[in-house]
């Protein structure tokens, strides 16, 4: 895209390849491998981490195992603040681990120079900068919810979309078009846009110039995970709770 | 960029493998080690508020005690104070009493030693006055 700008850079830290895909071919389709191998590396991580917290579990907690209890306090307290304390138990893996999957996704994708690492086409990046996984997290949170709805309420579950009362049936169904829509482009979008924003300025100015963005990347990829677990307690909730009780 | 392909499905299916997979190596067990770790406490702050309202009521049992103990003290120091002055007051009466008598013996020492020396003192003039009056007027015409 502004590849011609790398030739002025002799040695390249960040470089512009979007919609550049090192692609793996499966049966008759093709998947992006740059993707899966971030993925893979996230999932590593993350792993990794909670065996070393889980593997020695004390009563009093030290190093790693208070880390990640943190982590889990912090996932729990998200799932509760939008669940309540009722129902919130069994979301924490789903709710948590969106949480976990896209921030340490984007962490890893501004962090760590993947560009260091050369791939035949394409380059190393957050996963989420790709729109598969996003629409493939927003689909799964959109059928999270229907699954929340269709086991408190049974069909009972329709009835939401003509409560209080039927002319708002159209906006109701178009919210769940919407909503796993908001959701993948948001992430989409800051991931994409901040890793973006960050590339041209290294190209135009190498050095100390892009540290504060760089840092604001930081703080939006973080917020982006918070909004984007945050969003999808939300709906599960509102699946559970239903239009008409929402005011408890 | 908006090119969709297997990679959406795969991720998906991916994503839920990550969560069944972190759901037992991390959720599961550190969610009940927080459990674990919060009954444990709750066990621990009740056990303590037992331990604590048995020392209150401990100390106040114990404050009872001094209380019930001071009062009998104060009793038997006011009795002994009685007793004491009752003794007191018992043997200043007999002093007194004996001292009355002594005097009053002795009063009567007196008067009878008095009456005696003036029985002899009597007699004692009447021969004085006898011999006074054979020396003035002769013994011839006193008898």
């Amino acid at each position: 895209m502004l590849s011609s700008f790398t030739i002025l850079n002799s040695f390249t830290l960040a470089e512009l390849e979007v919609g550049e895909h090192f692609l793996w071919k499966i049966g008759n389709s093709t998947v992006h491998g740059q993707v899966f191998l971030m993925s893979w590396i996230v999932i590593g991580v993350l792993l990794i981490a909670s065996l070393a917290a889980t593997r020695n579990a004390q009563t009093i907690p030290g190093g790693i195992q208070n880390f990640m209890e943190y982590a889990l306090e912090f996932i729990r307290d998200l799932t509760r603040n939008q669940l309540g304390e009722k129902e919130y138990r069994p979301w924490v893996p789903f709710v948590g681990t969106l949480f976990l999957f896209i921030f340490v996704s984007n962490w890893g994708g501004a962090l760590i120079p993947w560009k260091l690492i050369k791939l035949p086409s394409g380059e190393l990046a957050a996963p989420t900068n790709d729109i598969n996984t996003t629409v493939a997290l927003a689909l799964l949170t959109s059928l999270a919810y229907f699954y929340a709805g269709f086991r408190k309420k049974g069909l009972g579950y329709f009835k939401k979309y003509i409560e209080p009362t039927p002319i708002l049936l159209p906006i109701a169904i178009l919210e769940d078009f919407t909503k796993p829509l908001s959701l993948s482009f948001r992430l989409f979008g800051n991931i994409l846009a901040d890793e973006l924003v960050v590339a041209v300025l290294v190209l135009l100015v190498p050095l100390f110039v892009p540290l504060p963005v760089m840092a604001l990347g930081l703080f939006t990829s973080a917020i982006q995970a918070l909004v984007f677990a945050t969003l999808a307690g939300a709906y599960i909730h509102e699946a559970l709770e239903g239009h008409g009780e929402e005011e408890h | 960029m908006f090119d969709f392909d297997l990679t959406m499905p795969l991720m998906a299916v991916q994503f839920l493998l990550l969560t069944a997979l972190l759901n037992a190596v991390f959720y599961k067990p550190l969610t009940k080690v927080l459990d674990e770790r919060d009954a444990f406490i709750r066990g621990s702050q009740s056990s303590a508020k037992d331990n604590l309202a048995k020392a209150e009521s401990l100390v106040e049992e114990y404050e009872r005690q001094i209380a019930l103990a001071r009062k009998e003290s104060q009793s038997v120091v006011e009795k002994a104070q009685a007793e004491a002055r009752e003794i007191v007051s018992q043997k200043t009466a007999e002093a007194q009493s004996a001292a009355i008598a002594q005097k009053e013996k002795a009063a009567q020492e007196i008067q009878q030693q008095k009456e005696s020396a003036l029985s002899t003192l009597e007699q004692q003039v009447d021969s004085l006055s006898r011999q006074i009056l054979e020396k003035i007027l002769g013994a011839e015409l006193v008898k």
